[in-house]
């Protein structure tokens, strides 16, 4: 077991790697510059070239990658070009409201999609089955941006019993949350309902009826164990992106976290504070599917032999 | 932060008070208690029972009372009046809240007013001499000095952001004595007092300290309280104001960016101002009576340049014709209302050393004649770049010019850039027009005119010497009237020439819930709340 830890943990630290020189190129080859940026409509050219000099853009790439590397291992993430603040801080305090809101999304999408999905492929074929697929469907498919501003017109302005924008208390996380949440009710509905209804036609299942097991031990104790691996897989990756759609709803909602962060830093051209952030959301996903790989072993005895 | 913070004693207490003087329905008022945040049963007992809260209600006479939640038009990036944001508008409102300059604009009349200085003169051609206020403190008590005033514009020249241009020709700065500042220049420096609208002073000691603008100590009406960037700032009344407290106990701004959810807020009551509303949504807001909106003529403006170091617009005639091909007087009827008027020069008329120009009136038949003079009788193709979200109705704009230059054989492509794309190329002259808007964010025509339209700035390619003449010599005296004439010529040269399409003005607009009073909406777009009360306080 502990091998297998090891060359995870292996191999998530190589995918860390990879994914901070890809974001370093790939915010380089963006055209843009910081410098202009920071300077605006009204600089000169000399203006632009001298600030350049002074953020130490105007080394060469390589040498740029070096430092950039020694930095992340020591921990020192340096200033943010555009804010003039550390960023380090910058991002820590945006983190935690990130983390509300997509542990919210979180909470509310598993403890919707498990029961619908149960249902759905229990009733396999009846009315209450269609209703919740199209649903699932539906709720897959529907642009965050269009439901978030539906959301906010329907329940802050027409009824007027949550509030439109902010965070602050608890009245403030509902609507964002399900907003987030939506999507990944869809996805994990559909994926629930075809996992069972996979495992439901096995021996093993029809064995343990005929043994005579009430149809509630059946499916708790032996049909959901089996059909969670996949399940657990999805919801991993799953959770992962709940993290980067978390910008769209974060800026609709006006909710002050690391996606909204990210994308007027990426807008700024402020590469230390884009760098950063992408390492955060980065490390969360792998740190999250270390955990999915990992539980497989909780989940599959097999697993754990090897 | 938890919710019960909004719930304050005297927001609650301010809402019953409308509510009993006759300014709010009972339904409103439960409403925005709701909205507040208090729970639904409460809200109904306080609605039916107010007396339960009145008792608490009046303050004494005159000390600030209620607070006022407003959204900005942008986020606030920072609050450091000498870096790289100092003339974002956004942080300048903020600026203007806990901040003072040597001296201010009045909004209504847009005469200098003493601020942080009671006096000032040009003792000689090169040299300003400012009288500072006495018995003046910073919020930590500290007393206001002519150190701190050395120290702020050293600071503006040494952090070389947009606002160091206006200092360039600085040579040094003297405080003979704590409250006289000299100001000693290379060459004469007319713009110095307006310069000096935008010169907010920090405390000498610790402002160039890292981390001392996330937790400043200010000077002006409204003390730094409390920041959590992208979400909200809370401001506190400064009861010592030299100019006298504010009324309002305290500012929140928040920061709310999707305007369907800002619109929804203030239509709930849980924002109570907001700047800048939408014009295809300002209709909805005129029709609801529980609020108001308040305008006035701003410093912005749109224009389009020429580049006029590219075929065809080398030529007056062609840069011309494309200015008599649209129709200004039905755009700004049927596309800006309630948001722009017509422009009569390169620079808005609240702007010192504007001159009313000739229009340029709706002449296609002219526009083509012109074009053939030009040699080309068919017309030509040509691109123009712009950055989206530059200013109300933009996208729109584009359109219909396109459609006007169309008719007189002008086929025009659309380059909508990304705002970093879009600067690189600005800079570098690489496009044939270019269409933005400008704020003159001192009021004086030498911001825009002198800085953008003299050759060696080189901003649009157009290069005439007698323009940079009148523009150098427009800051080189230091008599106003002389600065006004000179600007007046310059106005002139750069219409007639057409060195840009001059179409719109902006009106800066603001929406606020009824029953706010004293406020009193600045062309400079930076208003203050010093006077500014709520119901109830």
């Amino acid at each position: 077991m502990s091998h297998y830890l090891v060359k995870r943990v292996g191999y998530s630290l190589f995918v860390l790697w990879g994914a901070l020189t890809i974001i370093f190129l790939a915010i380089r080859l963006a055209p843009g510059d910081p410098a202009a940026m920071m300077i605006g409509p009204s600089g000169t050219q000399e203006d632009i070239e001298a600030l350049r000099e002074r953020l130490g853009l105007d080394e060469s790439i390589p040498v740029q990658y070096g430092r950039y590397l020694s930095d992340v291992i020591q921990m020192d993430f340096g200033e943010s070009l555009w804010l003039n603040r550390p960023v380090a801080s910058e991002v820590a305090s945006r983190v935690a409201a990130t983390a509300r809101l997509a542990g919210a999304a979180a909470a509310i999408g598993l403890s919707v999609s498990f029961p619908l999905g149960i249902i759905a492929a229990l009733k396999r074929g009846s009315l209450l089955d269609a209703a919740i697929s199209v649903a699932s469907l539906l709720g897959q498919s529907v642009p965050s941006f269009w439901l978030g501003i539906m959301l906010i017109l329907v329940f802050a302005r027409q009824f007027q019993i949550l509030p439109s924008a902010g965070s602050s208390g608890w009245s403030h996380l509902i609507l964002p949350s399900i907003t987030l949440a939506m999507p990944l009710i869809g996805v994990l509905t559909r994926l629930i309902r075809s996992g069972l209804l996979d495992v439901l036609h096995d021996d093993y299942v029809r064995t343990a009826r005929a043994k005579g097991l009430h149809p509630r031990v059946v499916l708790a104790r032996h049909a959901m164990r089996n059909m969670l691996i996949p399940v657990v897989t999805i919801v991993g990756l799953q959770l992962g992106t709940l993290l980067g759609g978390a910008v769209i709803v974060e800026t609709v909602f006006g909710w002050p976290g690391v996606g909204r962060l990210l994308i007027d830093a990426i807008y700024q051209r402020d590469y230390p504070l884009v760098q950063v952030a992408i390492l955060f959301i980065t490390a969360s996903f792998i740190l999250i599917n270390l955990l999915v790989d990992l539980s497989y072993g909780l989940l599959d005895p097999r697993i754990r032999v090897q | 932060m938890t919710a019960t913070r909004h719930i304050t004693s005297e927001s609650v207490t301010s809402l019953i008070q409308a509510h009993e003087s006759g300014a709010m329905t009972r339904r409103t008022l439960v409403r925005r208690l709701l909205a507040l945040g208090v729970s639904a049963p409460l809200a109904g007992v306080l609605a039916a029972r107010p007396e339960l809260v009145a008792a608490q209600a009046t303050p004494a006479s005159g000390a600030p009372a209620g607070e006022l939640t407003l959204v900005l038009p942008r986020s606030i990036e920072g609050i450091d009046p000498h870096g790289a944001f100092a003339v974002e508008e956004s942080t300048s409102v903020i600026l203007t809240m806990y901040l003072d300059t040597l001296i201010a604009r009045d909004p209504e009349t847009g005469d200098l007013v003493p601020s942080l200085a009671t006096g000032w003169e040009a003792t000689s051609d090169t040299s300003w001499r400012f009288d500072l206020r006495e018995g003046v403190t910073f919020h930590d008590g500290t007393g206001f000095t002519s150190a701190d005033v050395k120290a702020s514009l050293e600071r503006v020249l040494e952090l070389d952001g947009p606002l160091k241009p206006l200092w360039a020709q600085v040579e040094s700065v003297e405080t003979p004595d704590p409250l006289t500042v000299i100001i000693n220049t290379t060459e004469p420096l007319g713009t110095i007092p307006v310069n000096a609208t935008l010169l907010f002073i920090g405390p000498a000691a610790g402002m160039s300290e890292d981390g001392f603008w996330t937790n400043p100590t200010g000077i002006g009406p409204f003390k730094f309280a409390s920041w959590v960037p992208d979400s909200e700032m809370i401001m506190e009344a400064n009861a010592d104001y030299w100019g006298g407290a504010p009324l309002l106990e305290r500012l929140i701004v928040r920061d709310i960016p999707e305007p369907a959810a800002r619109l929804t807020a203030l239509e709930t009551g849980e924002i109570d101002f907001t700047f800048q509303i939408a014009p295809d949504q300002l209709p909805a807001l005129q029709d609801n009576p529980d609020l108001v909106i308040d305008s006035a003529q701003s410093y912005g403006y749109y224009f389009n340049w020429f580049n006029a170091q590219r075929e065809p617009f080398t030529d007056a005639r062609v840069r011309q014709a494309m200015t008599y091909a649209l129709d200004v007087e039905a755009i700004v009827t049927e596309l800006m209302a309630s948001v722009g008027q017509r422009a009569q020069a390169p620079i808005p008329p609240t702007v010192f050393g504007f001159e009313a120009q000739t229009p340029y009136e709706y002449d296609p038949e002219r526009a083509m004649s012109l074009l053939a003079d030009a040699g080309y009788p068919d017309g030509f193709e040509t691109t123009v770049q712009w950055n989206p979200d530059s200013g109300p109705q933009d996208r729109a704009l584009i359109q219909t010019m396109i459609s006007y230059w169309d008719a007189i054989g002008v086929k025009v492509e659309s380059l909508e850039k990304e705002r970093g794309l879009w600067i690189e190329d600005l800079v570098a002259l690489n496009w044939d027009m270019n269409f933005q808007t400008n704020v003159v964010r001192t009021g004086d025509a030498d911001f825009t005119l002198r800085r953008l339209y003299v050759s060696e700035a080189n901003r649009n390619g157009y290069k005439n010497e007698e323009l940079d003449n009148i523009l150098i010599a427009s800051a080189a005296t230091t008599d106003q009237e002389e600065r006004e004439q000179l600007f007046g010529d310059a106005c002139r040269i750069i219409w007639d020439e057409a060195v840009g399409i001059f179409p719109i003005d902006l009106i800066v607009n603001y929406v606020y819930q009824s029953g706010i009073e004293g406020f009193v909406p600045a062309p400079s777009s930076v208003p203050n709340f010093r006077s500014v009360t709520v119901p109830g306080s």
